[in-house]
């Protein structure tokens, strides 16, 4: 067909020119750092200047390229040097100094360094390889294979790498062969829901109605998650073709791209990104010969985790206030402007491009026959290798926690694993050899949700977590509907007692009454979610709620009200003053007995001093129910104290 | 032109004739079955569903629906009642409850609100039993010269806002903040008199509880109009 | 909210050069509301009044969208920003400590400015470094692994700076005297 072959010819043109760009570079060493968000956040810039400084102090000739995020967060900032006559070496945890050295030693040297290099990037006979840790064996990268490894503001990178390859396949043939792949793959939407998204695509494809509308979904709100901000930050251009793809597979002419404010970097990574697409002819008029146009459109969020509802979002394009809207009808068929419109999530789309190249059965190959594909996780919490993580679907809890996180840190006991954000549930050990997949995870009540997992410990008390999200919930309730206003609002005032120690025993039977009826009668999603986190905790953890009201303690040791610190004169050493220093409140001071005292009016319970006091110490406790030590500073003789035993409720 | 259809369904057990297409929660209520609601307007273009009292069940559809959302067709089979319908209901009234300021006997509109109305249809107590109260101290706005705005008593069914923007079109009265702080208020949330309001009344007239009443002398002036 | 002198024609030229940009009825009002505020530092009642007009908009329907986002602010920000993370991560490690330590230092509540409105406090909704919580936004730059200890240092080290920057004023004022 004629043209398929000018769409592709057009396209391999664009691709050699790149080659040859990129090709340039072949002999010389090359440093990528990452400086995405959080690799700034652990002070990547400063390496930055570091090395620049370095190579041009030696006067070398190295190409230095700032990329996005590897997501092993835990070991930022992170570099990779390419060396010819070595293997990629990745270093994690890199500062200044360690900058400086793998400059003179190893780019002038010939020593690598290898005590401070975490992983090489391709078999070789000197250093493992990501694959020879556990985490390597259990990951699967499709979507976030290339980043951190390419410049994600150069287009040259990703069209090196087979990059707007399934576009030009897409736009060769009939838009009805891309809904048919999209199908045929099984995909269900990464942005919580699961849907299907071949069905979503063929719904909005067929809805009448002109102009359609096509939009990414990039409003991560999720307190926990940012998947979607390392793609945005790492690999621009994949969400770009896929947004691509699903226009033209859809028949629309126009897309937005809706990212929250709160990701300033991935705002301007995108711009720039869909500046050189443009100059391309990737966007905008005629794309490769196809005769398809597309124009996209950023639309910034203004500070609403609500809008990460469709209904809602497209109200916030609308130049309205986020208030969602009943469904039906569909904003595939009804949505922005009233037309037909597809939003998708980020994550999704860039699926989309790899699918087209590889083909269906090859994304059905990987993951579980109702989830098939990879599924990337945000790793946070109490875990040892904290980051993101693509893992094919079906990976169990425990591989995630265990051996891509690499356990609990501090040697603590491990408690339970939020999924889903606070539309999603804590589950217990007991769920830890469940897979990961839509359908598994939403029997044992949680959700997959957009894919954030934050691990908990013995110290973390379940009561506050569900506190913690019912209070983000319901501050960022759009208060449209009842049940969700205040539904909200009554759950929270309710946990907020008990941790406070005032709870009533009926409590926890009337928070379960009111989630499962703000479950079915809330309006949106984030109504019908919020609630998830209640439920969850009363179902596999209410002793610890039975323990906060009938005793007046916290298993964990966290609810404020509800412990108190002491200096175990026993296990103090009485000669360091490290605790007194680290105290921001001045709280703690010593005795005339040179014991240690803590004044609890004055104690914030920060944890500080836990934290300070020597391991070979470890003289702070906490304890609950809370005692409460009399302070007697003033007395001298023999410098006692009396105690009391603080509110240890009966009810 | 189209004619519209007329179609038949069966509310509660009985067979009823309507236009295809109309809103279920109408059509119940025209003839002559109740079904608690508080925010759609009959007048209005668009369905807002943000009261979510008038759930209903409807054969084949999984689960309580609201009946505002849905337009009717040939043959739907609908139940007012069933356990899940009254317990939504049920929590959904205590919830507004929980925010509203509850004087039935001072209230201008006593005997004839909205709320009295659903509490007694479905035999609920016009009291809070199980909830907390969450009504914060709100002043009364009494600048207009003829009628008071009551924040206090307000269920955010956003009537006033359509009869202000949609039917007047004055804009002078719309919905600010957000979650449980959402309002119904003018620009800077001053008192009306100071707004771009006229004082044409439409508001008042559509508000289905005490939040937007007319003040005494007024209230038996209308009474009095209205019966002639 | 009074104005202060000049702030009137600067609000005119601010709203009228976003106004040109970004196009005209109502889907133009978050990009408008956004392009002002982030020249103005915030959304003053007359800038609302002059958008509602360009747009053909009822003047609280501008002031509701105005409150009901996150981050339009209808109050002048401080000089110097926090914003406290308070996504899950941060806030399993300790963020809300870091709020408090933030409130008792500076004597404002989340959402307030200092009266001499040097510096403001407001929550934020998670960054996106969860792996590095507890996480400050201090003006642009994203700080890590804050303890109560660093949020001495991080107010120490902006008053440094400004003792240094007025010093190096005097000096020039000195000379030109």
């Amino acid at each position: 067909m004629n043209g398929t072959d000018a769409v592709e010819q057009a396209y391999r043109l664009l691709q050699s020119e790149a080659r040859q760009k990129i090709g340039v570079n072949q002999d010389r060493p090359v440093i990528l750092l990452g400086t995405a968000t959080c690799g700034r956040a652990a002070g990547a810039l400063a390496v930055l200047d570091a090395f620049k400084d370095e190579i041009e102090k030696q006067h070398l000739d190295v190409v230095l390229t700032e990329t996005g995020c590897m997501g092993h967060c835990y070991a930022e900032p992170l570099v990779v040097i390419l060396k010819p006559g070595y293997p990629p070496l990745v270093y994690g945890s890199v500062d200044e100094g360690k900058a400086r050295r793998l400059v003179s030693d190893y780019l002038v040297s010939e020593d690598p360094c290898y005590e401070f290099a975490m992983a090489a990037l391709e078999p070789n006979d000197v250093f493992p390889t990501f694959a020879d840790y556990p985490r390597g064996i259990y990951e699967q990268r499709i979507i976030l294979a290339d980043c951190g490894l390419i410049d994600p503001g150069e287009i040259d990178h990703y069209l090196a790498k087979e990059g707007y390859g399934g576009l030009a396949k897409a736009l060769g043939g009939n838009p009805d062969l891309v809904i048919d792949e999209i199908r045929e793959s099984r995909l269900r939407g990464r942005g919580g829901a699961g849907y299907p998204t071949g069905i979503k695509w063929t719904t909005c494809k067929n809805a009448p109605g002109t102009p359609k509308y096509v939009i990414c979904n990039a409003d991560e709100g999720d307190p926990g998650a940012f998947m979607d901000r390392a793609l945005l930050e790492s690999n621009p251009h994949q969400l770009l073709e896929g947004l691509a793809i699903a226009a033209y597979a859809v028949g629309a002419e126009q897309a937005y791209i809706y990212v929250r404010a709160e990701y300033p970097l991935a705002i301007k990574r995108l711009k720039a990104a869909l500046e050189q697409s443009k100059e391309r002819g990737l966007l905008g008029q005629d794309i490769l010969g196809s005769g398809f146009n597309l124009e996209i459109k950023l639309f910034q969020g203004s500070g609403a985790f609500v809008c990460g509802e469709e209904t809602a979002l497209i109200a916030s394009i609308q130049g309205q206030a986020g208030l969602p809207n009943h469904r039906p009808p569909f904003p595939a068929t009804s949505g922005l402007h009233d037309r037909p419109t597809l939003i998708n999530n980020v994550k999704t789309l860039s699926y989309v491009p790899h699918i087209i190249r590889n083909g269906a059965s090859w994304f059905r190959s990987i993951g579980t026959p109702d989830s098939p594909g990879t599924a990337v996780f945000a790793l946070a919490g109490k875990v040892v290798s904290t980051g993101l993580a693509e893992v094919p679907m079906g990976t169990t809890l425990r591989n995630l926690v265990y051996d891509v996180g690499n356990g609990i840190k501090n040697d603590k006991k491990f408690k339970a694993v939020q999924i889903g954000g606070p539309s999603g549930g804590c589950l217990p050990e007991s769920s830890l050899d469940l897979p990961i997949d839509f359908d598994s995870l939403q029997q044992a009540g949680a959700m997959m949700g957009s894919g954030g997992m934050v691990v908990l410990d013995e110290d973390d008390c379940m009561v506050e977590i569900a506190r913690f999200f019912v209070d983000f919930t319901q501050k960022e309730s759009c208060g449209k509907c009842t049940f969700c206003r205040l539904g909200t609002k009554q759950m929270l005032d309710i946990l907020a007692e008990i941790t406070r120690g005032q709870g009533k025993i009926e409590d926890i039977d009337l928070l379960q009454d009111l989630a499962e009826d703000i479950k079915i009668g809330s309006l949106c999603g984030l109504g019908k979610t919020a609630p998830n986190p209640v439920l969850t905790t009363i179902r596999y953890f209410r002793p610890e709620y039975e323990a906060h009201i009938r005793e007046g303690r916290c298993p964990a040791l966290m609810c404020k009200d509800l412990i108190s610190y002491r200096i175990v004169p026993e296990m103090c050493s009485k000669l360091c003053n490290v605790c007194i220093g680290s105290c921001p409140v001045e709280a703690i001071f010593t005795r005339p007995d040179l014991l240690k005292g803590i004044d609890p009016d004055k104690c914030v319970k920060c944890n500080s001093c836990v934290f300070a006091c020597p391991p070979q110490y470890k003289a702070v406790v906490k304890m609950s129910p809370p005692v409460v030590e009399k302070v007697l500073a003033e007395t001298v003789e023999g410098g006692g104290s009396e105690v009391e035993q603080g509110s240890g409720t009966d009810h | 032109m189209k004619l519209s259809r007329e179609v038949a369904l069966t509310i509660d057990d009985r067979q009823v004739k309507a236009v295809q297409g109309e809103r279920l929660l109408w059509v119940a209520l025209d003839n002559g079955v109740y079904i608690p609601h508080l925010c759609d307007l009959r007048e209005a273009e668009r369905t807002v569903a943000s009261c979510r009292l008038c759930f209903v069940e409807v054969e084949g559809l999984r689960g309580p629906v609201a009946s505002c959302t849905l337009p009717v067709s040939e043959g739907m089979v609908v139940k007012t009642r069933s356990p899940m319908v009254d317990r939504l209901v049920r929590t959904g009234f205590e919830l507004l409850l929980s925010n509203h300021r509850l004087n039935c006997a001072k209230c201008a509109k006593n005997k004839h609100c909205e709320l009295q109305k659903i509490a007694k249809e479905r035999g609920l107590k016009l009291k809070l039993t199980r909830l907390r109260s969450l009504l914060q101290e709100a002043p009364i706005d009494e600048s207009p010269a003829t009628f008071s705005y009551d924040a206090g008593k307000c269920v955010l069914c956003g009537r006033c806002i359509w009869a202000d923007q949609e039917q007047v079109g004055i804009g002078a009265i719309g919905f600010i903040r957000r979650g449980i702080a959402r309002k119904v208020a003018t620009f800077e949330d001053g008192c009306l008199a100071d707004s771009i309001c006229t004082q044409c009344e439409a508001c008042v007239k559509v508000c289905p509880v005490g939040a937007l009443y007319f003040k005494v002398d007024e209230l038996q002036l209308y009474k009095l109009k209205k019966k002639c | 909210m009074d104005l202060m002198e000049g702030e009137e024609e600067l609000i005119h030229t601010a709203v009228g050069t976003v106004l040109q940009s970004c196009g005209a009825g109502r889907e133009a009002l978050i990009p408008v509301l956004q392009g002002v505020q982030s020249r103005l530092g915030y959304l003053p009642r007359l800038a609302m009044q002059q958008i509602a007009g360009a747009l053909q908009i009822p003047e609280v329907e501008v002031f509701g969208v105005g409150t009901f986002y996150n981050q339009f602010r209808l109050n002048p920000p401080g000089k110097h920003q926090f914003r406290v993370c308070m996504g899950t991560a941060c806030h399993m490690m300790g963020g809300n400590i870091i709020l408090e330590s933030f409130e008792r230092r500076l004597s404002i509540h989340e959402g307030e400015t200092t009266p001499d409105r040097e510096y403001s406090l407001e929550r934020v909704a998670c960054v996106g470094c969860c792996a590095l919580a507890p996480v400050v936004v201090v003006d642009e730059r994203v700080e890590a692994k804050v303890s109560p200890i660093r949020v001495d240092g991080i107010l120490l080290t902006i008053e440094i700076e400004k003792k240094e920057q007025d010093a190096e004023r005097q000096r020039e004022e000195g000379r030109d005297a």
